[in-house]
């Protein structure tokens, strides 16, 4: 390289990779939440004052900020009470597009969580839709979130409005 | 103990997809410079500085403030730094007033800014948190089912999303400062691909680099001139928790809550007919109608009537976002801040071209997280 | 000197500083926190007008992190609020000047983030400047080790000068059960030790540690009822200086020694000599000395008493420890800090600071009087 000459050309650009690693702490709530997907079940937290339910478990209520100290398992089912269509890669993301994504009020649970909703076109997803939860086989799940592969529509009747449009 | 307060010089960045023409520095300078000169004032008539921008990541750089003291003129002054997601703009200009309102200090200047053309945005914004499944593909993603929502519950029908867009762009043309400016009609918005149904790409907002900054005086600086201020009348900015069973995420208590504060603080009775113009956050054009019904312009459930009858276009009752607003211009960190700057110019008479006939009050509106940050302001014309 | 409302710290919870908080995420460790700080004022979360929160995006490993938060802060029905990327002591400004406004009267500032799952040395040397600064590689412990060489030559302090700092900040802060590091270790034993960064030696620099705190404020008319001995808010300032680390006398803090200057003015205070004690956020004795210096502080003087909590040293949760340090400057005016107590304490200084090598410091000068009549 020649030292002695200044660039012909300003410098106009640096390019600057960032590689931080992180390792993160799941907490005792989050653990036992996904450790029980490996037995099929799925675990809320209960508010102590109310005794509403929280999935994925939360240690406190926000509403009544009361600890929610008490694991209930609620149903791997429920109802798709919003969703959209993505349409849009995202880097380092493997789905295949167009994916529901669904906002899914489950049985037992009050709050919702956000899920995969497959083996439907994507154009006949439905607000009010119920659906159950897809496991991997038996052997094959490990404690984690992959454990529930996606949701699908279980063929009942669709909810009525009313009794999800307060639970988005 | 409450001081009056006012904006007394605002000044902007052109905004852009990339700014290659300028570093941080030189974006947040552009923005400085012209507010200061804005106001009559330099950085020794400065006593503090209040800046804000979104996270972090979508430079590359932790608390970019740090590095920016210099491009601030902040050397030996107080700064402080917001970051309350995407209403940050608003917030910090918010707390920038209060340092005024407290009578601690005279004169603040508050900047916001981002130069996401420098990261990578969509990766910034689309977080694989820990231990959560990576569902959300960007905040289009998230939103997305509500509007979906809103469309279901309202009984909105399909053109309102577009002509709220085809809108959006009209207003942006009449902003030179603007990032999106060329016209798009509503037959454009619907044959513009879906990206996250119902939610198309003619009604996202784009990814833009530019920053805002507002000199925010007390009462003796601003009756000084040169300038005719706008005063703040009202200011507020609240955020509410997320797993609350039964939260409305289409219309958010936390945004109803934050506007009846501003407005009681204001004087303002009725919105629709109190305030001439508002510049409010609508990242995806279906927000407009939601936006409209919980800053209680209108009742729930007619927010996209509005629309509908064109009530808020340039001209009409209530023009909304005059600017172009966010759907024209989004450096994510600056937009709160353009919000509430552009409803000074409009209450000062210096918005140009996009100039609202007959301002008095002038609404900017910003918010942020899972639609659980709200930040508002109201300026008028008389204190 | 204008009247203003007289504010206190009425209240301080913090989790016992750890290296890493295995059962917790970085929000589950606040929750707890804010429980025990009202349950000490005995207010609940709705007697509380205001809050804050302050925590890094790119400590916690994603943006946003610190929306989280809301749920453990309570914020239901919607709390008047605001977040600051800053360490809690700045946060806690911005709450003081709202009371000021008059529009509240109480607030809780929090502070919370998991240094242990970053690893701050690279997530910090971020901060710098991206073009000439940060592709050096420095961490803030280099950027330490800059400022004390530059510091020694100057002044011709030793090696053993600062051993014996650390040593005595090590004595402090064995019986502090708050503190990551509670054994006490000689001068010899410090300057035995390996060198972290020369001419920082791994005794002078502290392991870095996570927790999460919670600092209640009240006007007065409030402040009486929510605590027995209320810690007055007389005088506060802060100052930020230009990152370029070539462009300022990294041997000095001009930062301080200006905010100190206006937060000891506006207490109506002489000097900081006439304080009982001063709770430093002094990562590593070098910065100790330094802002001893701009306080016009004898650092061979025994009055006052210089973090007798231990200091950053023994605990150094980054971006909580400005929190911690108003903390125990609460706990030793009104009385609760057992044995470490300082005694007829009645004015302290507490330093927060942030940024490479002390760019931005804050000043408050706190007493057991109101300072406005």
């Amino acid at each position: 390289m020649n030292e002695t000459e200044p660039p012909k050309d300003p410098v106009r650009y640096i390019d600057s990779n960032v590689y931080l690693p992180y390792h993160y702490v799941a907490g005792d709530y989050r653990a036992k939440y996904l450790r029980a997907l490996k037995d099929k079940k799925i675990l809320g937290s209960k508010c102590s004052k109310t005794g509403k339910v929280f999935v994925m478990p939360i240690v406190n209520s926000p509403e009544s900020f009361a600890p929610c100290d008490e694991f209930v398992e609620v149903a791997d089912r429920g109802i798709v009470t919003t969703f959209c269509i993505v349409n849009i890669p995202v880097i380092g993301r493997s789905l295949e597009i167009p994916y529901v994504a669904a906002s899914v009020a489950l049985d037992g649970a009050d709050i919702s969580i956000f899920a995969l909703i497959q083996e439907i076109k994507a154009e006949d997803a439905r607000m009010g839709m119920r659906v159950e939860a897809v496991w991997k086989p038996d052997g094959e799940r490990q404690g984690d979130h992959e454990d529930i592969l996606h949701f699908r529509p279980t063929g009942e009747p669709d909810a009525p409005m009313e009794s999800f449009i307060h639970r988005l | 103990m409450k001081r009056p307060t006012a904006v007394v010089g605002v000044g902007q960045t052109q905004h852009a997809a990339r700014r290659a023409d300028l570093s941080i520095p030189g974006l947040i300078r552009e923005a400085v410079d012209r507010a200061l000169l804005d106001a009559g004032l330099g950085h020794d008539d400065i006593d503090a500085i209040v800046i804000g921008k979104a996270p972090d990541m979508l430079e590359g750089i932790a608390q970019p403030e740090q590095f920016l003291v210099g491009a601030l003129g902040g050397h030996m002054k107080p700064v402080i730094r917001v970051h309350t997601a995407g209403s940050v703009g608003a917030s910090t200009a918010i707390a920038a007033m209060t340092h005024v309102a407290s009578g601690l200090y005279d004169r603040i200047l508050t900047v916001a800014f981002e130069k996401q053309s420098e990261g990578n945005a969509m990766w910034a914004l689309s977080p694989n948190m820990p231990f959560t499944p990576p569902l959300v593909a960007g905040a289009g993603g998230f939103f997305a089912p509500y509007c979906r929502a809103y469309i279901q519950k309202t009984g909105c029908p399909p053109h309102i999303g577009p002509v709220t867009a085809a809108n959006a762009r009209a207003n942006g043309a009449r902003n030179p400062y603007a990032h999106l400016r060329e016209p798009m009609s509503v037959e454009d918005v619907m044959n513009s691909p879906v990206l996250w149904d119902p939610i198309r790409y003619g009604e996202t907002c784009p990814s833009s680099d530019g920053a805002i900054a507002l000199v925010i005086a007390n009462e003796e600086t601003a009756k000084k001139g040169p300038r005719k201020p706008a005063w703040i009348k009202g200011a507020a900015s609240y955020a509410e928790a997320m797993w609350v069973p039964g939260r409305d995420q289409v219309s958010p208590s936390a945004g109803k809550i934050c506007a009846k504060h501003v407005y009681e603080q204001a004087g303002i009775q009725d919105p629709w007919n109190d305030i001439q113009t508002a510049e409010i956050y609508v990242p995806f054009a279906w927000f407009e109608a939601m936006w409209l019904e919980n800053l209680g312009f209108c009742d729930e459930g007619e927010g996209w009537k509005i629309i509908d009858r064109g009530e808020q276009k340039f001209g009409a009752h209530l023009p909304i976002n005059p600017s172009g607003g966010v759907l024209c211009s989004n450096p994510i960190g600056a937009s709160g801040m353009l919000r509430l700057g552009e409803a000074a110019l409009q209450v000062m008479g210096r918005a140009g071209e996009h100039q609202v006939d007959g301002v008095r009050n002038a609404l900017g509106h910003a918010y942020g997280g899972g639609a659980q940050y709200f930040a508002m302001w109201v300026v008028g014309t008389e204190l | 000197m204008s009247t203003l409302r007289n504010v206190a710290f009425v209240g301080f919870a913090q989790l016992p500083v750890v290296a890493r908080d295995e059962h917790r995420m970085a929000t589950e460790m606040l929750y707890p926190v804010v429980v025990d700080a009202l349950r000490q004022v005995g207010a609940s979360r709705d007697d509380i007008d205001y809050q804050v929160s302050a925590s890094t995006d790119y400590m916690d490993g994603r943006p946003f992190g610190f929306v989280a938060a809301l749920d453990v802060m309570g914020s239901w029905p919607a709390r008047q609020d605001l977040h600051l990327e800053m360490d809690g002591s700045f946060a806690a400004y911005y709450a003081w000047v709202k009371i000021q406004t008059g529009e509240v009267d109480t607030a809780i500032v929090c502070t919370h983030g998991k240094t242990s799952e970053g690893e701050p040395e690279r997530v910090f040397n971020l901060q710098l400047e991206p073009y000439y600064h940060a592709p050096i590689g420095i961490g803030p412990t280099a950027s330490a080790a800059l400022q004390a060489s530059a510091y020694m030559a100057r002044t011709g302090t030793t090696d053993a000068d600062l051993a014996a700092r650390a040593a005595r900040n090590r004595a402090a802060g064995v019986g502090n059960s708050d503190n990551q590091v509670r054994d006490a270790a000689s001068a010899q034993q410090l300057q035995g030790s390996p060198w972290a960064i020369e001419p920082l030696r791994s005794g002078y620099v502290p392991p870095i540690g996570e927790t999460a705190t919670c600092l209640v404020m009240a006007a007065e008319g409030k402040a009486e009822k929510l605590c027995d001995r209320p810690v007055w808010i007389q005088g506060v300032d802060h100052r930020a200086e230009l990152q370029t680390l070539g462009s300022r006398d990294l041997t000095r803090s001009a930062g301080t020694a200006l905010a100190a200057k206006k937060a000891l003015a506006m207490a109506n205070v002489g000097s900081a000599r006439d304080v009982d004690l001063v709770e430093l956020l002094s990562v590593t004795p070098v910065e100790e000395l330094i802002l001893l210096d701009a306080l016009g502080l004898d650092a061979a003087a025994s009055t006052p008493v210089v973090n007798p909590s231990g200091g950053p040293l023994c605990a150094h949760p980054i971006m909580s420890t400005g929190s911690i340090r108003l903390g125990e400057a609460f706990r030793q005016l009104s009385g609760r800090a057992g044995d470490r107590g300082v005694a007829g304490a009645k004015r302290a200084i507490a330093h927060g600071a942030q940024g490479h090598c002390l760019q931005q410091n804050i000043v408050w000068v706190l007493g057991t009087e109101k300072r406005w009549a």
